[in-house]
């Protein structure tokens, strides 16, 4: 199973009940259990009203349970998946963010940047939920991105996706500076071709590494800013998800500042994002 | 001042021999694998008072020193090509990149800059007049300009070395890389407090004010105009014609910066620089734009600076043996220790953490920058200068060869030209593949002292999934184990034995590979590495007719990769 408990942080807004059908899908989808949190004072009108919102999703209560708490949200989240061992978080998020409520960190993007857990974050949620048919995965070349690449793939079977792309990202730091003491576009150019095709080899030796059968898998290597290339590729060939593994490390602030990888795609997502988070302890 | 039609048939001949010794030089000194800046310091040096000047003194005087006019504009061009190139060095410095190595990044560039930075600025501060300090009157400010001076490295040199060497994209390439970037940050940083100290007493500004602006000016620019930045070179990109217009920006914010840190007493170039940096942060910047614009400033602006500096100074009458000893002397102490140490320290082996030691003590055309700055603002004198550049390039031409050593040296890299070697290849008759297999563990577990059952184990567990056969001819078993490099084994059969090959041809090359179990990537590398090598098709059948051990392993090393 890929993943055993699901957690959906619901709310009132209008895109709760979008998120609420996807959760349900994936649910069933998954075989996995499903518990709904919400935060916010517990009142018989709201309790009534969440009730109703879960009814009209389609959710059997004996497939759900429910957590009410109150208090800071994002943290609130994250610590009822701890002691839950939810493996999934689903959320929703916008698209963009203003810079300031970039800096300062939205629930969402919190949640991104400090679940224990799997996050799916949910940006274009659908009513009625549409299954992905186009994924693009971040191939990164260890343990943990091989447990990522083998979920996503697991998951793009089950949903009976048209299209599996696997990518790698890789940047040479200094390379435009070569130009300076050759004076030659050209062989900065020949050497950049050369490790586009070993990055491609690479890439193509760890596909048949896995051993994977059924879709066919398509690879790319990428040259640019990690991250900010994967953004730009999954919105350029049209991809409904985009997953990655998680950073070994929780996001801070300073990620932010000095921009981490996975924060040019969480200051302007371009699809859906699952960020994988390895199962084992860390490599 | 107005230039008459004389003046400007001067300048234009000035720039016009200036630009084709630079080239003729830099061209040369290429065809030797050094830098080409190296080149264009020569080329000055024989232009200028050191040779031609020597020779035929009127024809220098003539050219060079006749008129006032063309001097003085000439002089402006050079200030120009100067902030330019710092601009370019800028762009290229990645704060993200310096921030998210590994440990050994963060202490080979503390130790790069702390370890150089005290031996130079305690040995100029007892023993100044070894050091040439000469009319220097202030002994602290002095020391300070040296250690500065010692700690720099060559950003631009490095990466061109690093390349031929092959290690630009290595583990190693970018540790040097991320180092040298941080060193140069601190080291112009530096630099400018210490023109701040000097300029306090000329400018409108004094030392405690423009030690304030200046990191107003720094907190500013990298921490929140980087964001600005980029959102104004995205819109420049989308909404101009490209490469124009995006130059323009850059070329735009490069001066009006340059101007502001002049205005507040710092040199211009620091301004210039700081900018280049938020600019080249940005991810919107494409990597051709970074091209085009090193090629636009360091092919015609950089080398008429270099000259240039060359037409300034008599190299033979500067020329002081003791200084110029000493200078070496502390700069390869300084950098070498400094940086093998912070690489060890930061987990690197005896060989890695010299070649990265050496690779740092690149001083360069940042060193020469440095130098003519500090001598046109009365730092140092002309001897002092004279020094510095012969360190530079003294430093900068023996950094590749000195890298090359310790890097081949360590056998233990994990490019599979640092796994060849006679003793992994031998020569087998016909077998089944299981028995082949089987040769092979042996040969690796008597070679790395390796577990046999579990690497047997391993190819055995991997060929039950897929055969390893790549086609061609050629076969790669490999499993992951707990070993902390890898190592190899080659068997040649020139009967061929049946492996179940894609193409089902037989096989007569057996390369059997082990790897670091948490490190999936190398395997790859090196499997990419043995695939690309069979892309020469002559390759099977020359390994084939070798003789040798030895031959096996020259014919693979001068197979250039495709």
């Amino acid at each position: 199973m890929i993943f055993r408990k699901i957690g959906l942080a619901v709310t009132f807004s209008p895109n709760g009940k979008a998120l609420l059908l996807e959760a349900e899908r994936l649910r069933e989808l998954f075989g996995s259990k499903l518990l709904l949190i919400h935060i916010g004072e517990k009142t018989g009108r709201l309790e009534s009203a969440l009730d109703e919102l879960i009814l009209s999703s389609g959710i059997k209560k004996e497939n759900a349970d429910i957590i009410w708490k109150e208090g800071d949200p994002a943290k609130n989240i994250l610590q009822i998946c701890k002691n839950e061992q939810v493996d999934l978080l689903i959320a929703g998020a916008l698209e963009k963010e203003k810079t300031l409520k970039y800096y300062a960190g939205s629930i969402a993007r919190k949640i991104m940047r400090e679940a224990g857990c799997s996050v799916l974050i949910k940006v274009f949620p659908a009513i009625p939920p549409r299954p992905y048919k186009h994924f693009c995965v971040s191939a990164l070349f260890s343990n943990n991105g091989e447990n990522t690449i083998r979920k996503a793939y697991e998951f793009a079977s089950l949903e009976k996706a048209e299209e599996f792309v696997l990518f790698n990202e890789f940047q040479v730091p200094g390379l435009a500076m070569t130009v300076y003491d050759s004076g030659s576009l050209q062989e900065t150019e020949q050497n950049l071709l050369k490790w586009h095709t070993e990055e491609s080899e690479k890439l193509q030796l760890f596909v048949k590494e896995l051993n994977l059968s059924g879709i066919k898998i398509k690879t790319e290597s990428l040259y640019g800013k990690e991250g900010y290339e994967a953004g730009k590729y999954a919105k350029k060939t049209g991809g409904d998800i985009l997953v990655l593994t998680a950073p070994k490390i929780k996001l801070k602030f300073f990620d932010r500042v000095f921009q981490h990888d996975l924060e040019y795609l969480f200051e302007n997502i371009p699809c859906d994002l699952l960020i994988v988070k390895p199962e084992k302890a860390e490599e | 001042m107005n230039l008459t039609a004389n003046d400007t048939i001067l300048l234009l001949l000035n720039i016009s021999v200036m630009l084709l010794f630079a080239r003729g030089m830099g061209e040369l000194l290429r065809r030797f694998k050094q830098a080409a800046v190296i080149g264009e310091i020569i080329a000055g040096i024989i232009l200028g008072p050191t040779i031609f000047g020597s020779l035929f003194p009127s024809l220098y005087e003539k050219l060079f020193l006749s008129s006032t006019a063309s001097q003085t504009a000439l002089d402006g061009i050079t200030s120009i090509a100067v902030v330019m190139l710092m601009l370019v060095s800028g762009l290229e410095v990645d704060l993200n990149i310096i921030f998210r190595q590994k440990k050994a990044a963060l202490t080979t560039s503390i130790l790069g800059i702390i370890f150089p930075f005290t031996t130079g600025f305690l040995a100029a501060y007892f023993f100044p007049h070894l050091l040439g300090s000469g009319q220097m009157n202030d002994t602290f400010v002095f020391a300070l300009f040296i250690g500065t001076a010692l700690s720099i490295t060559a950003l631009p040199v490095v990466a061109r070395t690093l390349m031929d060497l092959n290690i630009l994209k290595t583990e190693i390439g970018f540790l040097i890389i991320a180092s040298a970037m941080f060193n140069d940050l601190i080291g112009w940083l530096i630099f400018s407090i210490i023109l701040g100290m000097i300029g306090g007493a000329v400018h409108a500004f004094g030392f405690g004010q423009i030690l304030i602006i200046t990191l107003s000016f720094l907190i500013l620019v990298l921490f929140a105009g980087r964001k600005l930045l980029s959102r104004m070179l995205l819109f420049v990109q989308n909404h101009t014609g490209f490469p124009g217009g995006v130059l323009n920006f850059i070329l735009i914010l490069g001066f009006l910066s340059a101007a502001f840190t002049e205005y507040i007493g710092i040199h211009a170039i620091f301004g210039a620089f700081i900018i280049g940096i938020a600019i080249g942060d940005s991810a919107h910047l494409k990597e051709n734009t970074r091209e085009v614009i090193q090629q636009f400033v360091t092919n015609i602006f950089a080398p008429l600076f270099f000259v240039a500096i060359g037409l300034k100074v008599n190299f033979i009458t500067n020329f002081d043996p003791l200084i110029v000893t000493f200078f070496i002397v502390l700069a390869f102490i300084g950098k070498v220790i400094g940086c093998s140490i912070g690489a060890r320290w930061g987990g690197l082996n005896k060989n890695d953490s010299l070649a990265v030691g050496f690779g740092m003590n690149s001083r360069g055309a940042m060193e020469i920058v440095l130098g003519i700055l500090a001598l046109k603002a009365g730092l140092i004198n002309e001897k002092v200068f004279v020094a510095l550049v012969i360190m530079a390039l003294f430093t900068s031409l023996t950094s590749a060869p000195f890298m090359s050593y310790f890097i081949r040296k360590n056998r233990k890299g994990n490019s599979l030209f640092y796994l060849l070697r006679p003793e992994i290849v031998f020569f087998t008759g016909r077998k089944s593949k299981e028995e082949m297999i089987g040769l092979l563990a042996d040969k690796i577990s008597g070679i790395y002292k390796s577990e046999k059952g579990t690497i047997l184990k391993g190819f055995l567990k991997r060929e039950e999934k897929m055969s390893t056969g790549i086609g061609g001819g050629i076969a790669a078993p490999h499993t992951r184990a707990n070993c902390a490099h890898p190592q190899l084994a080659i068997a040649i059969c020139k009967e061929g034995i049946e492996y179940n090959s894609p193409d089902g041809v037989p096989v007569n090359i057996v390369f059997c590979l082990v790897t670091p179990e948490d490190r999936p990537e190398i395997q790859l590398k090196l499997l990419a590495e043995i695939a690309g090598k069979f892309k020469n098709k002559n390759l099977l059948s020359a390994l084939l007719a070798c003789e040798t051990e030895e031959d096996v392993i020259n014919r693979l090393k001068s197979v250039e990769q495709k």
